[in-house]
Parts: C-alpha cells; sequence; structure tokens
C-alpha cells in the first residue's frame, strides 16, 4: 500500500505529517509506505492514498487515489480517526 | 595512517558518501527492515547529488533575469561576477556542512536535555540551507578555511540557534495554537517576531482578519510550484516587453541571445525554467532530508523527555487562513517596490522567490494578526519583504559575493539576512 502526504512546499510540514501517519498505521499493524511531496508532483504520482488538508484537495481532486483529508497535522488523535474511517476499515 | 587519508578523502571529503553513512546510522538506529535502510541510504546520496543539477537550472535563469533587469534600469553596473556557485561549493564545503548540521542537531538536543530551553529544531532543510549560507559567509570572509575549525564554528552557532530561536518564538505561539504543544523552527522567526511587534504598537488586535470572508479562487497560492512560476513569469514578462521597445546596444543584444525565439516567449521559458531548477533542488532535498529528519527525531525523544518539536512555519496556518493570504499580499506590494527603489538607488536587481514571499510571509501574518488583527498581518508581510530585499542586497553583494551568491537569491531568508553580519563578524574574530 502506498500513502502520499502532501503540503504546500513538500518539505517540512508534509514530512512530520508522514512521521505521525507512518506511526498511526503501524500501532495499528497496517503495513504501508508512507512518501511526503508537494502537490505538483502528488498530482503525477500513483498511491492508493493520498493525505492531505482541505486547501490542498481541491487541487489533488480526480487523482485515482483516495483523498483523505487531515487539516491538523500535528494532532495525533485527528489522523488516527481519519485513518481508522478509511484505510483500516477497508 | 593511509587508511585515515583515504578515509577522509573519500567519505569525509566526498559529502554524498557522508550524508549516506549518517542517515543508515539513522535508519540503524530506527526500528526499520534491511530493505528500508538499503533504499533510504541510497536516496539520501542520490537527494543530495540532485541538488547540485537543479542549481545549475536556477544559476542559468538568474544569468537572464539579472541582465535584463539591469537593462530595464538602465544600470551598467559589473554583473554577479566570479563566483563559486552551489554545485563548485558543494564539492569542496558540502562535508563540512553535512557534518556541522549533524552535530549542530546534537548540541541542540543536549542544551535541550540539560537547559530550561526544551526544544528540538526538526525543520531539516532550513537547517540544511541555513548552515549552507552561513558556510558561504564564513569562507567569504576568511577565505582558506581548515575542515575541522569550520565544523566545530558552524556546529556549535547552529545548535545554539536551533535552540534558542523557537524559545523566543513561543510566547506568540502559545497565543496563535492555544496550547503549549509545539513551537516554531524556521529561519522566517525574525521577522515573525518583529510582525507580532508592529502589529502590538501599530495594529488593532479586535480587528481579526479570521472574521473576513475571502474568496476561495485564491487556493492555488498553497502550490509553491504555481506561485513561484506565476510571479517569476509576471516579472520576466514584463521586463521582456519593456526590453523590446528598447532600441539600446544592450537590449538589442538580450534579445539576440533568444535567437529565433521571440524574446517574450523566451523569458517566459525562463521564468519556468528558474522554477523548474527549484522544483529539482527542492526534490533532492525532500530525499536526504525525508530521511534524516525522522532519525533525529527518534534520537532526540530517546534522549529529552517532555521535548517539544520546533515544526516548519506552515503548522501555523491553519490557526489563521486570512492572516496568510494577507501576509502574502502586504509581501509583495513590498517587493515590487524594493525591486523597483533598489534597482534605481543601489543598481540591485531583488530576486523576489515566492518561497520566501509566502511561505515566510504566511507566518509572519499569523503572528502580525494575533497581535494587531488585519493591519498587523499587512505589515508584517510588508516587514518580510523588506528585510529579505535589503538582506538579500547586503548578502549577496557583501557576505557572500564569491562563495554562493546564487542560493542567497533564491534559498536565504530574514534570519539568515539578520545574522549574517554577526556570523561574519565572529568569524573574523575567530579564525
Amino acid at each position: 500500500m502506498k500513502v502520499l502526504s502532501v503540503c504546500g512546499l513538500g518539505q517540512g510540514t508534509s514530512l512530520i505529517l508522514k512521521m505521525n501517519v507512518e506511526q498511526a498505521l503501524s500501532e495499528k499493524g497496517i503495513r504501508a509506505d508512507v512518501e511526503h511531496m508537494d502537490v505538483s508532483s502528488a498530482s503525477s504520482m500513483s498511491a492508493d492514498y493520498i493525505i492531505t488538508s482541505n486547501e490542498l484537495a481541491e487541487g489533488l481532486e480526480g487523482h485515482s487515489a483516495k483523498l483523505i483529508i487531515v487539516n491538523n497535522y500535528f494532532d495525533m488523535d485527528e489522523i488516527n480517526q481519519a485513518i481508522d474511517e478509511h484505510i483500516a476499515k477497508a | 595512517m593511509e587508511v585515515i587519508y583515504w578515509i577522509a578523502d573519500n567519505v569525509f571529503g566526498t559529502p554524498a558518501i557522508l550524508l549516506g553513512f549518517i542517515v543508515l546510522v539513522g535508519l540503524l538506529l530506527q526500528d526499520k527492515t534491511a530493505s528500508q535502510r538499503v533504499s533510504g541510504t541510497f536516496k539520501a546520496i542520490i537527494g543530495f547529488l540532485i541538488i547540485s543539477a537543479g542549481s545549475d537550472i536556477i544559476v542559468s535563469a538568474l544569468t537572464v533575469f539579472e541582465p535584463l533587469w539591469k537593462e530595464v534600469f538602465n544600470l551598467s553596473e559589473q554583473p554577479l561576477g566570479e563566483f563559486m556557485g552551489q554545485n563548485a561549493f558543494n564539492a569542496e564545503y558540502g562535508s563540512a556542512v553535512t557534518l556541522a548540521m549533524t552535530i549542530g542537531f546534537l548540541i541542540n538536543v543536549l542544551l535541550a536535555r540539560f537547559t530550561k530551553l526544551k526544544y528540538i529544531y526538526l525543520t531539516g532543510h532550513m537547517m540544511f540551507w541555513t548552515t549552507t549560507i552561513f558556510a558561504g559567509i564564513v569562507v567569504h570572509t576568511v577565505g582558506d578555511v581548515s575542515f575541522g575549525k569550520l565544523v566545530m564554528f558552524l556546529a556549535v552557532i547552529m545548535g545554539i540557534y536551533w535552540t534558542v530561536q523557537p524559545a523566543l518564538t513561543q510566547p506568540f505561539m502559545r497565543k496563535i495554537t492555544g496550547n503549549d504543544n509545539i513551537a516554531l523552527g524556521h529561519t522566517s522567526a525574525s521577522v515573525a517576531l518583529l510582525g507580532a511587534l508592529a502589529g502590538k504598537v501599530l495594529g488593532n488586535k479586535d480587528n481579526d482578519s479570521e472574521k473576513i470572508k475571502l474568496p476561495k479562487g485564491l487556493e492555488f497560492l498553497r502550490d509553491s510550484n504555481v506561485i513561484t512560476a506565476l510571479t517569476m513569469g509576471l516579472l520576466f514578462l514584463v521586463g521582456a516587453v519593456i526590453i523590446s521597445f528598447k532600441d539600446t546596444p544592450g537590449a538589442e543584444e538580450l534579445v539576440a541571445s533568444a535567437g529565433s525565439q521571440n524574446f517574450v516567449i523566451y523569458a517566459i521559458v525562463q521564468s519556468f525554467t528558474f522554477t523548474a531548477g527549484i522544483a529539482v533542488v527542492l526534490m533532492g532535498v525532500r530525499m536526504f532530508i525525508g530521511e534524516m529528519v525522522p532519525a533525529f527525531k527518534g534520537i532526540a525523544t530517546k534522549i529529552v523527555p517532555g521535548a517539544k518539536p520546533a515544526l516548519d512555519s506552515p503548522v501555523v496556518f491553519p490557526y489563521a487562513p486570512n492572516a496568510v493570504i494577507l501576509g502574502f499580499l502586504g509581501s509583495f506590494a513590498g517587493a515590487l517596490l524594493w525591486l523597483f527603489v533598489l534597482g534605481n538607488t543601489v543598481g540591485y536587481i531583488f530576486v523576489p522567490t515566492m518561497i520566501v514571499l509566502f511561505f515566510h510571509s504566511a507566518t509572519a501574518g499569523v503572528f502580525g494578526n494575533v497581535t494587531g488583527g488585519v493591519r498587523g498581518a499587512l505589515m508584517a508581510g510588508f516587514i518580510t519583504s523588506t528585510v529579505v530585499a535589503w538582506g538579500q542586497y547586503i548578502t549577496v553583494k557583501m557576505l557572500l559575493a564569491d562563495t554562493i551568491p546564487d542560493t542567497a537569491m533564491w534559498a536565504a531568508d530574514s534570519d539568515m539576512f539578520i545574522l549574517g553580519p554577526i556570523i561574519r563578524f565572529l568569524a573574523q574574530l575567530l579564525f
């Protein structure tokens, strides 16, 4: 399974999100490759899931991956909940 | 002895290999599979080498941008001149930068462990650029500098900076986020502080920017590639159209450099080339920082209980999305003003890169809003472009003219410009 974490510049913030998502996934026993990048790069990458904020998600509509919205990249509760809703259930 | 020399040359003297080793050690310390360790190490090495390729693309576009605007302002001064450039600089000093960054981080962790300043700096790409720019200033100031001295000097400076900077911005961060869990770890801290202070004195806190509704159409501003291409494109376009109507020898020479292509089209392609260069460099940085920072974080959380992560500037964006846009608007107005003023007075062509003007002004905007509302956010943005414009002029012309002025034009920020003269002074004192 491939997951992209996306922010505007694709550097620091999406990296923090990537680390948080990796932690959440491994706690749930889900194996996944998580990569962080900017919106433009993400729109041309294939993936199963893209995790990003509400504003950036608009630029990724129509992407083959399933979009998951997380607005606070540092809130482990929100990340856990989003993963439970979209990935763990699937 | 020969073994030591061999290692010094081929491992410590080859930045990509040294970085690969540092990342490998980091990955060994984490709970990673063998395949993740291999791919992580390889990506770090490749990422570092990609940076040089991207830097050359940026320089090629800047060598068109500079003479273009020089001609618009009728400046006849010498161009950028002879400088090493990021590519050659990496080959000679890249290892020192890499090592200084690593040791500097360890100093940050130790300071957090044993002092009250419990902040761990995790914005890896800015760690890299700050160390690089400061290394450029030291090399420019003292010329021949020994590897060990350069590494130790930079490591101590960086370690202190990465510990103290988040502490200075934290009082305002508490107001913005409403808690004390995360800190700002970013080179735009100085303009964020100046913005917050200006907002306090001249703004109106009650006129909170989040009360106004902004049009949805501005959302594209969050994609760094789009805003960079858009604004550089506008500047190239305006410059090219003016040149097309001039018949001075300089203008004719520029138009001739486009060959059979229309000059305006040629200039627009250059703006996209500039953006492409930045995208390439950022991809390289992403590849090695993405492996390095998780390792750093793993080490830090083991050693420092109760540590607060100091994070990249967009952490504050969700708390005041309107202030983000207002900061950008204030900053953009300032950038155009300073492009004109610097060009006409000191004869310097300011390169207003949108990474700085958007992400950093946005951060300052959020800080300005928390103390001074709408007016505070706009002022904070204006302050950002003011510091960056004059800072870029002084830094490029005086602090690192023969090392990496190309990098200072697009990857240096307010903190580096403000601390630059201090680094120069310390380098003169200690080397």
